[in-house]
């Protein structure tokens, strides 16, 4: 059933964040199937005053990429609206002046296309599926322990994920081993970090509390875009599950069938079409 | 132990107690027979993923020590031992050779993960086959945790971090068999028909074997040879019943004051 209370916050909200997969549409063969009601939602979006950006931990393709994938399935969505953690990395790898070496899925290695990778003194780790051997991890374990102080940037840090032929490790899973190994704390980028989340209210120009987060994932999204001062929605669609309404740190401040009804619940309360 | 009472075993550790490498302790041999004809059990227990016993017993015989490959104990010995006992039927992430000493084991339907050193079975897909194994109920055994080893190219990882990267992704806890472990101890001692606090264990590592061992009741030496740093033995406390230069030193030290 849907829970309404959450929604008197929508009267002063100036911008919603979404997450995309569980919440836009379901992973699977090909481009996969948006889900029901969410291509509409996303219009109405935009079709209001409300700012609208997405938020998502995918790694495994560059954004042009995975944006197209979206407008074939139906989503009124451009690159300059989606943030995802490389671009975030690049970013801070300029700052600080890192030289990386890189442990992320090929398809993603165009994004660090103008970083300087030389003489690595950092590493950075993506989800790598298929590229997470032996010989890759040592390479990157190699490079950290040869450094005098190891820094370790990793691209979200989940445990794992599921495809059509089962559930496959995620990069969280070989951030611990690396972390174990070199004795080291990684630095996440992407959800549940908190300069993630900043980044994107930065963009938007907007203040926390003045912005709403929906997603599927109750840790990532919505205890992510809560520790900032967002408000964090839950849809209980793609890996939401029962269990997440007894969760022992995170609690929603609402939840929704799906986003079709999380967005009529704040438009419809917000009195505009 | 308190003096007086009656000494049955000595438990001694392998690499860095009796040999650095291809080279013996100097002495070593003879006071390995000295002991011998002493009327104590003898048994060789080491942490080890990927030699069997048989590696292992024609490494020391090359080097003239008096052994049988029955008196050596690894951790892939407890391993062995512990599948025995629970019926599991293990999916073995151990480089093959180390799968000689779980010969005869069942490993059809696999329905626990066994994990020690082995870089060839370290890829996605088998990492994620012990995964589901792991979220499907099968436990975790760990032959140990070693974040690392050196390797004539330089550093390598060791199982620990892939052991930790299991138990993040399945929130649970492995259960390491090798040294410092109680029950490694407690197995090596088994057969021998003696209690904890009629042994005494001698190593090169504070932690490992003299700490192990200690906590399990024994008596435990601590060697200044392998990988001893000075001041190791104030990394463990109660500290060793006794730190001696080497191997010979400590065979000394048993013959004329625990026996």
């Amino acid at each position: 059933m849907a829970d309404t209370g959450w929604t008197s916050c929508a009267t002063s909200l100036k911008g919603v964040i979404l997450d995309m997969c569980g919440v836009l549409y379901d992973s699977g063969e090909g481009d996969g199937v948006a889900i029901p009601g969410s291509v509409e939602a996303v219009r109405r979006l935009k079709a209001s005053d409300l700012k609208l950006r997405f938020c998502t931990n995918e790694t495994q393709a560059v954004r042009e990429k995975f944006v197209a994938k979206l407008q074939r399935l139906g989503f009124d969505i451009c690159i300059s609206e989606v943030f995802s953690p490389a671009p975030a990395a690049v970013a801070v790898l300029r700052e600080r002046g890192l030289r990386p070496h890189l442990l992320v899925y090929d398809a993603l290695m165009p994004e660090f296309d103008g970083v300087d990778k030389s003489n690595p003194n950092c590493v950075v780790i993506g989800d790598a599926a298929e590229k997470f051997s032996y010989a890759n991890m040592n390479e990157a374990f190699r490079v950290l322990i040869g450094l005098e102080k190891p820094t370790l940037f990793s691209l979200g840090k989940g445990k794992y994920y599921k495809e059509t032929d089962g559930l496959k490790l995620d990069v969280g899973v070989y951030m611990k081993a690396l972390e174990y190994a070199c004795d080291v704390e990684a630095e996440v980028i992407g959800k549940p970090s908190a300069t993630f989340f900043l980044s994107v209210l930065n963009d938007m120009a907007l203040q926390p509390h003045e912005v709403m987060m929906i997603g599927d994932d109750l840790v990532n999204d919505v205890g992510g875009a809560q520790q900032v001062g967002m408000k964090g929605v839950q849809v209980r669609t793609g890996k939401y599950r029962p269990s997440d309404q007894q969760h022992p740190t995170v609690t929603a401040d609402g939840t929704a069938d799906h986003l079709a009804q999380a967005v009529d619940m704040i438009l419809s309360r917000r009195g505009k079409p | 132990m308190a003096s007086g009472r009656a000494l049955k075993a000595v438990l001694i550790d392998l690499s860095g107690t009796l040999h650095i490498e291809d080279t013996a302790v100097p002495g070593a041999q003879d006071a390995l027979s000295r002991l011998r004809q002493a009327s104590v059990a003898i048994k060789f227990v080491t942490n080890t993923t990927k030699e069997s016993k048989k590696n292992l017993l024609e490494r020391l015989q090359r080097l003239n020590f008096d052994l049988k490959e029955k008196e050596i104990f690894t951790s892939l010995s407890a391993a062995r031992t512990l599948l025995e006992k629970t019926k599991h039927r293990p999916l073995l992430l151990v480089e093959d050779s180390a799968l000689e000493d779980f010969a005869g084991i069942d490993t059809s339907e696999p329905n626990a993960v066994v994990i020690g050193l082995a870089p060839d079975h370290f890829d996605y897909q088998t990492m994620n086959k012990a995964f589901r194994l792991i979220l499907d109920g099968a436990p975790l055994f760990a032959i140990h945790k070693a974040r690392y080893y050196k390797r004539k190219d330089g550093l390598a990882l060791g199982p620990g971090p892939f052991v930790t990267a299991l138990e993040y992704a399945t929130d649970c806890k492995a259960s390491v068999v090798g040294k410092p472990e109680k029950t490694f101890f407690t197995q090596a001692l088994a057969d021998l028909g003696c209690s904890p606090d009629e042994a005494v264990m001698i190593g090169d590592d504070a932690r490992d074997d003299v700490g192990g061992a200690q906590s399990t009741g024994m008596l435990g030496i601590l060697v200044r040879t392998g990988k001893y740093r000075q001041g190791d033995e104030n990394k463990i406390n109660p500290p060793p019943h006794m730190t001696c230069d080497t191997f010979p030193d400590a065979v000394e030290h048993i013959l004329k004051n625990l026996l």
